[in-house]
């Protein structure tokens, strides 16, 4: 007996997502307990099994930790990018005009 | 007509319930988690298969399917005798459990045939679902044969036990005369006992199962199955009653089995009946 982890998907264009495992015997048997098991209520049109042995995992997850400031890698830093140039702007203005007295 | 139609889909709803009883007994007992999520599963299904049979009879007839199912006495079930028997071990119920859904298939095979359109529709609906039960029930028989030789040991004593209970499936319905008149069912009951016997012994064949089955001698039977799927008088004598104890089901006549498993399943029904659900 061997684990097999189930992936099912919602419909024809989702992604195959991992919903839980398996202990049997071979792969046509962690399809049929695996459709019982996870999708008997119809939480997907279709069922991938995978045994757990032929998955490869990183073998330190420490390398995925991010240890210096990475916002400017994220989307979300960016936004009200008009407001932070027109408060950049109103700054320099500011700067220029004190230097003139 | 409307006799015979409910006669029909008496014993197909019968079946179906009561093997279904007998399967959910699993619940919680099967050799691991997720056979024991799949079996009570499938137990469910026929269940729910019992019921869509006792609604069509229900919208023919002045009854609702809860009292079908729950509120008649022992001897008005018309399922046979193998849907009954009390779950022995794990390779006695796997058997039952391929006999009877291989017997199903036979017969939602022939019933997507019948003149009532109802019937018809739901025999086409339910088969596509005892596709998985037959996937299921031949996944685990395979294995089991061609595992060690305890496994095999039990099969082939489950097989003794089960197989002619299994032909039974096919006796004579009540009415039957009018149930083919009528071509609510396009073949006689004989006619499918053949087809399933002639599939299960050679399925039986590829699973290097034994396919001439007869019972233990102190049993008696007075049948043997051949492998053409024709039944054979054995030379055990005359027929005794004991000997007959798995026949009779179509008639209502049950065996002992069945009054404790009435009894528990329609014990609340007794209790409260007509109680909205």
């Amino acid at each position: 007996m061997e684990v097999y982890e189930i992936f099912r998907r919602s419909g024809h264009k989702s992604p195959f997502e991992h919903c839980g495992a398996v202990i049997a015997p071979d792969p046509e048997m962690a399809l049929l307990l695996g459709k019982e098991c996870f999708l008997r209520r119809r939480e997907g049109e279709h069922l991938w099994v995978v045994r757990r042995s032929d998955i490869h995992a990183l073998e330190d997850e420490s390398v995925l930790e991010i240890a210096a400031d990475k916002s400017y890698r994220f989307a979300s830093d960016y936004r009200d990018v008009v407001g932070k140039r027109e408060a950049a702007r109103r700054r320099v203005a500011s700067m220029s005009s004190g230097g003139a007295s | 007509m409307k006799e015979a139609f409910v006669s029909l889909v008496t014993a197909l709803a019968d079946d179906e319930l009561i093997i279904g009883h007998r399967h959910s007994e699993w619940t919680g007992f099967a050799p691991h988690i997720e056979e024991d999520v799949a079996f009570s599963s499938i137990a469910q299904d026929e269940i729910g298969h019992a019921s869509a049979f006792y609604s069509l009879i229900a919208e023919a007839t002045d009854t609702t399917p809860d009292r079908m199912a729950l509120g008649r006495e022992p001897g008005d079930y018309r399922h046979a005798v193998l849907c009954e028997r009390p779950n022995r071990d794990w390779s006695y119920s796997l058997v039952r459990h391929w006999l009877y859904d291989t017997a199903d298939d036979v017969r939602l095979e022939a019933l997507q045939e019948s003149a009532h359109a109802g019937l018809a529709a739901l025999a086409t609906k339910i088969r596509r679902e005892e596709r998985y039960h037959l996937l299921h029930a031949n996944a685990w028989i395979k294995r089991v044969s061609e595992g060690p030789v305890e496994g095999r040991t039990r099969l082939i004593d489950a097989l003794g036990r089960c197989y002619l209970e299994a032909l039974a499936l096919f006796d004579s319905l009540e009415l039957e005369d009018s149930i083919l008149e009528n071509d609510l069912l396009p073949c006689s009951s004989s006619e499918l006992r053949s087809r399933f016997a002639k599939r299960a012994t050679s399925e039986l064949d590829d699973f290097g199962l034994p396919a001439d089955i007869h019972r233990d001698l102190d049993d008696s039977a007075e049948f043997l199955a051949s492998s053409s799927g024709d039944l054979i008088a054995s030379d055990q004598g005359a027929p005794t009653t004991s000997s007959r104890s798995g026949i009779g089901g179509r008639a209502g006549e049950h065996s002992d089995d069945f009054k404790p498993l009435w009894d528990e399943m329609t014990s609340t029904h007794r209790q409260h009946p007509d109680a909205q659900w």
